[in-house]
């Protein structure tokens, strides 16, 4: 792979994931007034993933438990009303006074949105992962000290 | 309706069924995203002209586009979305166990073929 | 309570089914003979108490009266004594008829206790849904009983024929039902009321096609004489005693609809006189004994036809009393000739001789039977041909001149084909050794050749039973009754003709050994399936050919064919060319990045391309006014154009060359889906069917969503039902992949 080439364009991912991250965290909870949402957020975690991937650097996260814990997540926020006797997936809106950011009002599409988020990611690493991105970056990388 | 919208979603569909009768995954998986964006555009464009974003502390009502096909639309897009994926892992099966990733002609309705002569 | 006896029907076919294994056949048949019994003494507690119509019923979709109901009125009750009490005893025959380790004996004990329970389900269906279903359930199990030598290429053939024409006449019976339903206004059989004109007409045929098919009129009979090849017992059961009752018994249950129709009594009855002549015909040609009892089915089945299709009351009542009673004594025939061919090793009427002194009993069972079936005092064959012929004699006209041919000639014939096959079967003839005597086949012989004699003893409680089905069927039959001694009558005199015409006619034919006809209907009925599934195959070939492309290319030309009437409202007034000039700068660059991708050679080439598409969607969202669909667009595409691009990495850099026709082919349907989808969607757009209300989902989606991104609310809250599908889908794709990717090379593995 081209990226992996080039240790400029490596340190320019390493520096520029947190920043990405950053960018997702806030598409996530963005979402409900702004443009963005749990879908948004997960793809641009999952192009930060999958840059690393293609460049060869570190992946810290196991892509079958984020799909199951996503789906579990999404399934215990659509599932949970039934409990209280409100109809599956009613929204429940909780409004708090935190110091520093002011009044946060939240609902419980949030952790349902953060269930969507884990199974977007999930799914991007699956692709890279069934499309064998990792032994394309790893041929492609120049061995140190010896030609093949 | 707008013609130029006509003819995207019309450009669009040509281009998406001539990819999918091709014989070459990666054709066919492109030709599904195209027809996917047609699907989308057609959905949008059926809801009424365009306005301002559906955002409700920023704009009024009465100037706002449609939000409903944008809510569809948005489904459409992510399913079609996991749709492309699975198809890219479909044609790196297909290039794992054959060397490419064409798509063959159903061996099974060969030989039903072959018994009737 | 039906639920309980069927209950136990299924539950008891699920565990012989599964228990083949451990059990041998003789074991499973005696176990598979208590659901049976307890019904048939169910039922006749029910006769004899004389209580009303037990009513079972389930609704499964309510719109469309779909659903299963049973209710066992006099007629049901009467046929579920029929099929439970014979079938109880078949059963406990079987027991004897199979050698104790013989082979499958979980799948024939299962498959004729499951044709047990769809005849019940039959004979109390009381939707015309519920009696199509158990018609066919019938059909299916008779084709497993029928085949159950499975491995002889002439009783598969046969087990084919069976089914081709029994289960071909069951969905021209669901049609006939499907007018009748829709003419009478109800499902339920029950409530179906009288119903004429063309409508009336068109059901009528259709069902009595399916009548004919199941119940082997000529000329759909030729399944009967090949069901022989199953065993015995099934041909005791199945193919005299109940199965080919059902269409006589559709027929009298669908009478009472037709009584207007002129068709359903013409047709009826050449149908009805044409079986029961060339029944009795076929019966006196063949030599093995199991085919002259088949043909006689044939004929006697005829009779029943030709009597319903007569329609009165007499003859109502007639048709009942004879199907009574032929049930009873052609199970007894059928049961004799399985034991004579156990113990002798031969069916064929040239090598049996002399039986009436080496078996007695079977002899004896015979001759009361048979004489039964001929309809000779003092059995009860002769009090139900008694009414036969009353019902013939009080006609008049062309009516009477056709069923006086039938029932008064085929009688003639029965009487001659009963005789032959008496004095062949057991008369003096060569030395045929003969086998020990089994008890478990020689008793329920016993007790149904019995049944007639006391039959025409108790004819009271016969008369308790059958009338009150006759009653209703039609309300005329009340004034009617089986009779032990009709005194000097017209028919009286009749029927002593015909005994004394069949007997010299018999005796005359059984010195003369016949050859064994040529089965030509068979043949031609084989034929006739044979080149159906051939032109079948040929079609499945050049339709299913395999090719992916094609499929695609056929479906999408329909497709777009069909949207071609939208055309007509094709009306440009409401058409813009763009909204913002903006607008048609990105059609074109969207447009012809697409075709670029769709021509470009190189794999890379064809990716960015589609990210260019997918760039090019985001602006138009955003003139549009979807900010939402514009980011989201432009994330996706990043991901998809990374994966494209990883994925095929591993690929050839240029795409196959593409060449040919068939390329033109393409082209061609796909500008024609093209110009369709947009003209489908102009002409559409011309009249919209409604406004959405922007300013309620506004306000709604901050006061109960919580938001002020409508769409955002849309899909997380209202609904959110929806997005909980698509990320259920996303996770799928997931999981999918990662499981294609974690599949191993099937050549590395092998």
């Amino acid at each position: 792979m081209i990226a992996a080439h080039s240790p400029i364009v490596r340190l320019g991912i390493r520096a520029a994931s947190p920043l990405a991250i950053l960018v997702g965290v806030y598409l996530l909870f963005a979402g409900h007034n702004q443009p963005g949402g749990g879908f948004a957020a997960g793809l641009v975690f999952g192009a930060v993933a999958a840059l690393r991937t293609v460049a060869g650097l570190q992946r810290p996260i196991n892509t079958g438990a984020l799909v199951a814990a996503g789906t579990a997540l999404v399934a215990v926020v659509a599932v949970a009303p039934l409990l209280w006797g409100d109809p599956m997936l009613d929204q429940q809106i909780v409004s708090a006074e935190i110091p520093l950011l002011g009044k946060v009002k939240t609902g419980s599409a949030l952790p349902f949105d953060i269930g969507v988020t884990a199974i977007v990611v999930g799914l991007v690493l699956a692709v890279l992962d069934g499309l064998g991105a990792r032994e394309l970056a790893e041929t492609s990388v120049p061995k140190p000290g010896g030609a093949k | 309706m707008s013609i130029a919208l006509l003819f995207t979603i019309g450009g669009l569909t040509t281009v998406g069924l001539y990819l999918i009768t091709a014989r070459s995954m990666s054709r066919i998986l492109l030709g599904f995203a195209l027809l996917g964006h047609a699907a989308v555009l057609a959905l949008l464009a059926s809801g009424g002209p365009p306005g301002a974003a559906p955002i409700t502390n920023q704009s009024t009502p009465a100037e706002i586009a449609n939000p409903v096909p944008q809510a569809l639309a948005l489904t459409a897009i992510v399913i079609s979305f996991g749709l492309t994926l699975f198809l890219l892992a479909l044609a790196r099966r297909q290039q794992v166990l054959s060397g490419d990733d064409l798509v063959e002609d159903d061996l099974e309705d060969h030989r039903i073929a072959e018994g009737t002569t | 309570m039906l639920w309980t006896l069927l209950a136990m029907h299924v539950v008891a076919v699920v565990a012989i089914a599964g228990s083949g294994r451990w059990l041998k056949i003789r074991v499973l048949l005696a176990c598979a003979a208590v659901a049976p019994a307890a019904t048939a003494i169910w039922a006749s507690v029910q006769l004899l108490q004389g209580s009303g119509p037990t009513i079972a019923e389930l609704t499964w979709v309510e719109g469309l009266d779909l659903g299963l109901r049973f209710s066992t009125d006099a007629l049901a009750l009467m046929m579920t004594l029929l099929v439970s009490g014979i079938g109880a005893l078949v059963f406990v025959y079987a027991t004897g008829y199979f050698s104790a380790d013989a082979p499958s004996g979980a799948r024939f004990s299962a498959s004729l206790l499951g044709f047990s329970a769809s005849m019940l389900g039959l004979v109390w269906a009381d939707s015309v849904w519920t009696l199509f279903i158990f018609w066919e359930l019938t059909s299916v199990t008779s084709f497993l009983l029928v085949g159950h030598k499975n491995t002889d290429e002439k009783v598969q053939q046969a087990a084919r024929r069976a089914l081709m024409i029994t289960g071909a006449g069951g969905l021209v019976l669901l049609a006939g039902l499907l007018v009748l339903a829709s003419e009478a206004g109800t499902t339920i059989i029950t409530d179906i009321g009288q119903i004429g004109g063309s409508a009336g007409t068109v059901a009528a045929l259709l069902v009595l096609v399916g009548a004919a098919t199941k119940s082997a009129q000529v000329p759909f009979h030729v399944w009967l004489p090949g069901a022989m090849a199953a065993p015995t017992p099934v041909s005791a059961y199945l193919h005299s005693a109940t199965m080919v009752k059902a269409g006589v018994l559709l027929l009298a249950v669908t009478g009472g609809a037709f009584v207007d129709v002129q068709a359903f009594q013409t047709v009826g009855m050449a149908f009805g006189v044409t079986s029961v002549l060339w029944g009795a015909i076929g019966a006196l040609r063949h030599r093995d004994a199991k085919l002259i009892l088949a043909w006689g089915t044939v004929s006697q089945l005829g009779l029943l036809v030709t009597l319903l299709s007569i329609g009165t009351g007499k003859a109502v009542f007639a048709a009942v009393s004879v199907l009574f009673a032929h049930a009873l004594f052609k199970a007894a025939l059928f049961l004799v000739v399985g034991e004579i061919d156990i113990r002798t090793g031969t069916r064929d009427i040239d090598e049996l001789g002399g039986l009436a002194r080496k078996m007695p009993i079977a002899f004896a069972v015979a001759l009361a039977a048979g004489l039964s079936m001929a309809g000779a005092p003092p059995l009860l064959g002769f009090a139900a041909k008694e009414a036969a012929i009353e019902a013939v004699v009080k006609l008049s006209g062309f009516e009477m001149i056709a069923a006086g041919i039938g029932i008064i000639g085929g009688s003639v014939l029965t009487v001659a084909y009963t005789v032959r096959f008496l004095v062949t079967v057991f008369g003096p003839g060569p030395d045929t050794p003969v086998g020990p005597r089994r008890l478990a086949m020689t008793l329920p012989a016993v007790l149904l050749g019995a049944a007639g004699l006391v039959g025409f003893a108790a004819l009271g409680v016969v008369n308790e039973i059958v009338l009150p089905a006759a009653v209703e069927l039609n309300a005329d039959a009340a004034k009617y009754s089986l009779l032990r001694w009709p005194g000097f009558t017209t028919a009286f005199g009749i029927s002593a003709a015909v005994l004394i015409a069949g007997a010299a006619l018999g005796g005359a034919l059984s010195r003369h050994a016949a050859h064994a006809p040529e089965p030509l209907g068979a043949d031609s009925a084989d034929r006739l399936i044979d080149g159906t599934m051939s032109v079948a195959r040929q079609v499945t070939a050049r339709v299913q050919h395999g090719s992916l492309p094609v499929y695609v290319t056929v479906m999408a030309s329909t497709a777009s064919l069909a949207a071609l009437p939208f055309f007509a409202d094709l009306d440009t007034s409401h058409l813009v060319w763009a909204d913002q000039p903006m607008q048609a700068v990105l059609a074109v660059a969207i447009v012809g990045s697409a075709i670029a991708g769709a021509f470009v050679g190189s794999r890379l080439g064809a990716a960015l391309t589609l990210g260019a598409v997918g760039t090019g969607m985001s602006g138009l969202f955003i003139l549009h006014g979807a900010p939402d669909l514009a980011l989201t667009q432009l994330l996706v595409e990043t991901i998809v154009v990374v994966g494209f691009v990883v994925g095929l990495g591993h690929l050839a850099r240029q795409f196959p060359p593409v060449t040919g026709g068939w390329r033109t082919v393409r082209l061609t349907m796909s500008i024609l889906g093209g110009v369709a989808v947009a003209g489908a969607l102009a002409a559409a757009s011309a009249n919209p069917s409604g406004r959405t209300p922007v300013e309620q989902l506004a306000t709604e989606s901050v006061e109960e969503g919580g938001g002020n991104n409508i769409v955002n609310v849309i899909l997380t809250d209202m609904r959110a039902l929806d997005t909980l599908g698509e990320v259920v889908v996303l996770a799928t794709v997931a999981v999918g992949i990662l499981a294609l990717a974690n599949l191993r090379d099937p050549e590395a593995s092998a």
